[in-house]
């Protein structure tokens, strides 16, 4: 077997990565797949493991790699606060999230972004490490891939040290048995992953880097009600899920409504704002338009809608989504949104948010 | 030494190895965080052919432990896996095994126990079983749950006792590690030996107990030599029985270290009743179990070099306890600070920090007596520790004014600026919109239902607020939505387990605008039948105005499983209420495992499809039928692509529950993470169950019958094969080599429908 040696480590010896992610992009089996990296093909004593919780798509979830030489006993469980590469599988997570917390000097960056490098190096304002980018989403579509495979190919790169061949290695022991005809696919998102990743060479001097939200009201053991008991009700409306939509938003033309209330019945997160209005000269109920801050961008309201008023739109278009409006029955000025994925503390581990053979989230628009 | 082979596995992982190469004649289980990917994994393996074991996905972790006591009466070697409240909700079956004699092992993945509902790791639920006579061993890594597998059955059935091996949740049940198995499963099964049994006519000379002279390999299946198991027993009895117990856990400590020795030579890894690192001179110790121990060494190390003479010591076996072992490791220590993962509320720590007390007190060292015991509570559920926490308890140790007693990690919380209230609560007039109406009629015992207009029903207030977290497409929300648009008026909620209540109050937030409870799943049905009964009489004492509220229980088709008794309990008492199950077809909050809603033939993640396994090996449970045998006054099934009579039904269901007693609804609901297909296109396949008669919609009001769409006379019908090709769930059963199993679900589906066309056609059925 080759002999590899960690180009760096922490002062306990550990070379330590961390995926940041939301659910159903596949960061937990990446992180498996990096762990067997370690252990398999380069030879180093290996550990992973991910966040855990609830399984659901479109939440914020972790994987975390640590390595070191073969003889050393591995003896940290904790989760990796000072990662040597730090791969970022959604940008929208930047400035929401704790995601850059721990970045060195030392610190690979590898970013899911479709902005040039050194765009994404300003608008994110990512001044310590090194920063390399890729549009992993397109180079997957491109592929038939997933943006996992593709953000490994890119990892392995930008590590300067993991031949691309030894991550194909392990995605055909991986996924070569699952999923033996999406193989050719992967693997080919790989090699696109690895060569088109791009580093930043800008010089930056920006302001420290983001993190994450500050609450100004923390519950704990001196002012939480007792037992758990939550006394806000309706306050998950202050949550901003549009992290959790994976590039797809539906589009309101109103000129095509009919204010069926199709919509309204089969929106699991309650986005649409009717209200008492006028149609055709008569008074009833009117669609007033969508709540984006809840839109998970499931596009069911496009499959029900009977005359095509709400159609499916890349996200990307439209930064600015026309026919915006806030949850209508929420008490003035009382609102600010926390952006957040599904549920702010869980994550995937089920196989069935991997690569998957049918239905990649990706190609929900038909 | 065995040849070994390198694996790259997790504790649950190889959990699962062990008993595949054990081959176990039976697991009863019943899936739950973190421990059920040990039956999943058992699960692929079994569809592989690599193992014969019986899985029996049982109801609930009561039913499982009672399934591995039959199993182990029977003279079988029986494997169980649990977790937090599963351990608790079987407890009262250990003493039953350990009482009787059954060895077997169970292993646990330690997870706090609820509630407030958390899923993450910590040891409140191990320690429960400190008093019910099993042997516990705890594992502190992957590799050595592995090990402690092998020799704990070993070990179970040397002294007749039922073995758990705990090892944490998460940081040990999911962590991947590098560890090493034996490359063949002839040298474990060799290792092991036969299974001893009166009847097991492979054996041909049995070993005598030795204060009877009799084999004690009972097995209730030996014809030959009949045997009651459970007797009635009184005093002066049961003491000698227990005192059996007390002796065979003698026995057991006896036996540990021959078996250690035994195990290291063909592994070459030594396992310990207890262990230290830099224990020998230190002056203060952290003891501390699980994973915590080897992040502990770190923060020694550290420690060492700023000249502090810190070390760290472990505890592998908790039953039997080790005191003189344990004690050895503290010798020359002043001070031990013992962390422990749970607390026994009100007794001045958590019970390793008293049982590490009591070894130092019944030492008959003054010097030992003398030592500085501080407890520090951390790390419940599920928060972290790293190699700082070590440092600063040791740390905090070494100061003269250290708290006895403290916990370590807590936040009093920040008072910043106030919360802002979102919504004004819903009033009853705010709900009451005459958007469907319901009036019954005394002749035809039926409750006709006007209005159920989409268009008019989006004035509806939602009494679920936006910003839950369920997956882009869950259909949770939208039956719910449904449900909700049909029902006027004051509504007061309770929630079983399952995703729609994990995605709604994930802490700090709810999604709820109106009043929820929740509880586990066994138990919904009865906590509402309570609250529905101090309303009414509460009303009736004048302490509370009156008025009507709509109790509605929401289930998914989970909690109808464990919590069908409670369920039926409940209809046959008759509490005015609605019981709305959404009918997944499986336990999709943790990870998809099956459901006995779950169709024959699908796959998930413990009805693997595989060589030796097409998926679900059962048909799909008949709930409302069930329900039914209740004689409630109400029952229907609905489904969002039929909306209108969705409505319409909610609104008739309200009306009944108010006036009549209680009602059950049942909502088909898609899951697209776990049915695998796409999210936009759910309404569909739901309309594709409907079509096929898979999912028929009818009512059954105050016993009548009727059919709301008979696909067959719109001319719908579609085969069930067209519905099970929408979803990759249930894809493969396309294919040409199942179609013996397809056509045994279309032979069910059109049986069951043709008994409800008879019925619904039939005044008197």
């Amino acid at each position: 077997m080759e002999q590899y040696t960690l180009p760096v480590t922490n002062e306990n010896g550990y070379f330590e990565i961390r995926l940041e992610s939301i659910g159903g992009l596949g960061a937990n089996l990446s992180g498996k797949m990096l762990g067997e990296l370690g252990a398999n093909e380069l030879d180093f004593n290996s550990l992973s493991f991910s966040s855990y919780g609830s399984e659901k798509r479109g939440s914020p979830v972790k994987a975390y790699v640590r390595w070191c030489a073969k003889e050393k006993p591995l003896r940290i469980n904790s989760p990796v606060t000072h990662p040597h590469i730090l791969g970022i599988f959604h940008a929208g997570l930047i400035g929401t999230y704790p995601v850059l917390d721990g970045v060195s000097a030392d610190t690979k960056i590898i970013l899911n972004t479709p902005l040039a490098a050194d765009e994404a190096a300003e608008k994110y304002a990512i001044s310590l490490g090194e920063l390399y980018c890729l549009d992993a989403l397109s180079v997957a579509m491109e592929c038939k891939s997933r943006v996992n495979m593709v953000m490994l190919g890119a990892i392995a790169k930008a590590s300067g040290f993991i031949p691309l061949e030894a991550v194909q290695k392990i995605c055909r022991e991986t996924l070569g048995k699952k999923y033996p005809a999406l193989l050719e696919a992967n693997l080919n998102g790989m090699k696109n992953g690895y060569d088109s990743v791009v580093k930043a060479t800008a010089e930056h001097d920006f302001a420290p880097m983001p993190s994450g939200k500050n609450e100004t009201f923390i519950w704990g053991y001196k002012n939480a009600p007792i037992g758990g008991i939550n006394t806000r009700p309706g306050s998950t409306v202050s949550n901003d899920l549009s992290a959790s939509r994976e590039g797809y938003i539906p589009l309101f033309l109103p000129e095509k409504c009919i204010n069926c209330g199709l919509c309204d019945s089969t929106c699991p997160d309650l986005v649409f704002q009717f209200g008492k209005g006028v149609y055709k000269g008569k008074e009833g109920m009117v669609n007033n338009g969508l709540d984006y801050y809840h839109c998970k961008g499931c596009l069911r309201c496009v499959a029900v809608c009977p005359t095509g008023a709400l159609v499916s739109a890349l996200e990307r278009d439209y930064p600015k989504k026309p026919h915006f409006m806030p949850n209508q029955d929420l008490l003035p000025d009382a609102i600010s949104y926390q952006e957040t994925g599904a549920n702010s503390w869980v994550t995937s581990d089920s196989p069935s948010t991997v690569a998957r053979p049918d239905t990649g989230s990706m190609e929900v628009q038909e | 030494m065995l040849e070994q082979k390198m694996f790259y596995d997790s504790g649950n992982e190889l959990a699962a190895y062990a008993a595949k190469q054990i081959n176990y004649h039976v697991m009863g289980y019943y899936p739950i965080t973190p421990s059920t990917q040990i039956a999943e994994n058992l699960d692929l393996m079994g569809a592989k052919g690599e193992h014969d074991i019986k899985l029996i996905a049982a109801e609930g972790e009561h039913s499982a432990a009672g399934i591995c006591y039959g199993a182990s009466a029977g003279g079988g070697r029986v494997f169980n896996a649990t977790s937090a409240n599963g351990l608790m909700y079987a407890l009262e079956q250990f003493p039953v095994q350990s009482g009787t004699r059954m060895p077997m092992v169970m292993n646990v993945a330690c997870r706090t126990i609820s509630g407030p509902l958390c899923i993450k790791g910590d040891h409140s639920d191990i320690m429960y079983l400190l008093n019910t006579g099993w042997i516990i061993l705890f594992a502190d890594e992957p590799q050595m749950v592995y090990d402690m597998n092998l020799l704990g059955l070993k070990l179970a059935e040397a002294v007749n006792l039922p073995v758990a091996i705990a090892f944490d949740g998460f940081f040990t049940s999911h962590q991947k590690r590098r560890c090493l198995v034996f490359a063949n499963d002839a040298d474990v099964q060799k290792y092991i030996g036969p299974k001893m049994a009166s009847d097991n006519q492979n054996i041909s000379s049995l070993a005598k107990d030795s204060a009877t002279g009799e084999n004690c390999f009972y097995s209730v299946l030996d014809l030959a030599h009949p045997i009651s198991v459970g007797s009635y027993m009184n005093e002066p009895d049961v003491i000698n029985n227990r005192y059996q117990m007390h002796l065979a856990m003698e026995e057991a400590r006896k036996k540990l270290p021959g078996l250690f020795e035994e195990y290291e030579s063909i592994s070459g890894r030594l396992l310990h009743l207890c262990s230290g690192y830099c224990h020998e001179d230190a002056e203060i110790l952290l003891f501390i179990l699980g994973s915590s121990y080897h992040t502990a060494m770190e923060a020694v190390d550290l420690l060492r070099k700023e000249g502090i003479k810190a070390g760290v010591i472990t505890l592998y076996v908790l039953r039997p306890f080790p005191a003189e072992e344990l004690r050895g490791l503290c010798k020359n220590a002043q001070v031990i600070i013992a962390a422990d993962r749970q607390d026994s509320y009100g007794a001045g720590g958590g019970n390793m920090s008293l049982e590490l007390k009591a070894a130092l007190q019944s030492c008959n060292q003054e010097q030992c007596r003398r030592k500085k015991v501080l407890t520090r509570i951390y790390g419940l559920g599920g928060r972290d520790f790293f190699v700082e926490d070590a440092v600063s308890m040791l740390k905090e140790g070494l100061s003269e004014n250290a708290k006895e007693f403290d916990y370590y990690g807590v936040t009093e919380g920040v008072d910043g600026k106030k919360q802002p209230q979102y919504f004004k609560p819903l009033t009853k007039e705010d709900t009451t919109l005459g958007l469907t109406t319901c009036i019954f009629d005394e002749k035809t015992k039926k409750m006709n239902v006007t209005g159920g207009n989409l268009r008019e029903l989006t004035a509806m207030p939602k009494r679920i607020a936006p910003g839950h977290g369920a997956c882009p497409g869950c259909g949770i929300f939208v039956n719910l939505n449904l449900l909700l648009k049909g029902i006027e008026g004051n509504v007061v909620f309770l929630f079983h387990t399952g995703c729609g209540m994990v995605v709604s109050t994930g802490y700090p937030k709810t999604a709820f605008r109106v009043p929820y409870v929740h509880n586990l799943f066994q138990n919904g049905p009865a906590t509402l039948s309570g609250l529905v009964e101090v309303f009414h009489q509460r009303q009736k004492r004048g302490e509370y105005p009156q008025g009507e509220i709509t109790f509605i229980m929401v289930s998914g088709d989970g909690g109808m499983d464990i919590g069908m008794g409670s369920a039926i309990g409940t209809a046959l008492r008759g509490h005015r209420m609605i019981i709305f199950e959404y009918d997944n077809g499986g336990y999709m909050n943790t990870g998809y495992q099956l459901s006995y809603s779950t169709p024959k033939g699908a796959k998930s993640s413990t009805s693997h499809v595989g060589k030796a396994q097409y998926g679900k090996t059962f048909f799909h449970k008949d709930t409302p039928e069930i329900m039914s045998a209740t004689h409630i006054p109400y029952i229907a099934t609905v489904s969002e692509s039929n909306p209108t009579d969705f409505i319409k039904k909610a609104a008739k269901a309200g009306a009944y529950a108010k006036e009549f007693g209680t009602v059950y609804v049942k909502a088909l609901s898609a899951c697209p993470l776990n049915w695998n297909d796409k999210p936009n296109l759910e309404r569909s396949v739901i309309g594709g169950a409907v079509d096929c008669c898979y999912f028929p919609l009818y009512e059954i009001e105050n016993g009548i019958t009727t059919l709301s769409y008979d696909p067959e006379k719109a001319g719908k019908k579609i085969p069930v094969t067209e519905w099970f090709g929408m979803m990759g769930r249930t894809k493969h059963l396309v294919k040409e080599e199942y179609k013996e199993v397809t056509e045994s679900i279309q032979s069910e589906i059109d049986r069951r429908f043709a008994r409800l066309k008879a019925r619904a056609e039939s005044p008197l059925l």
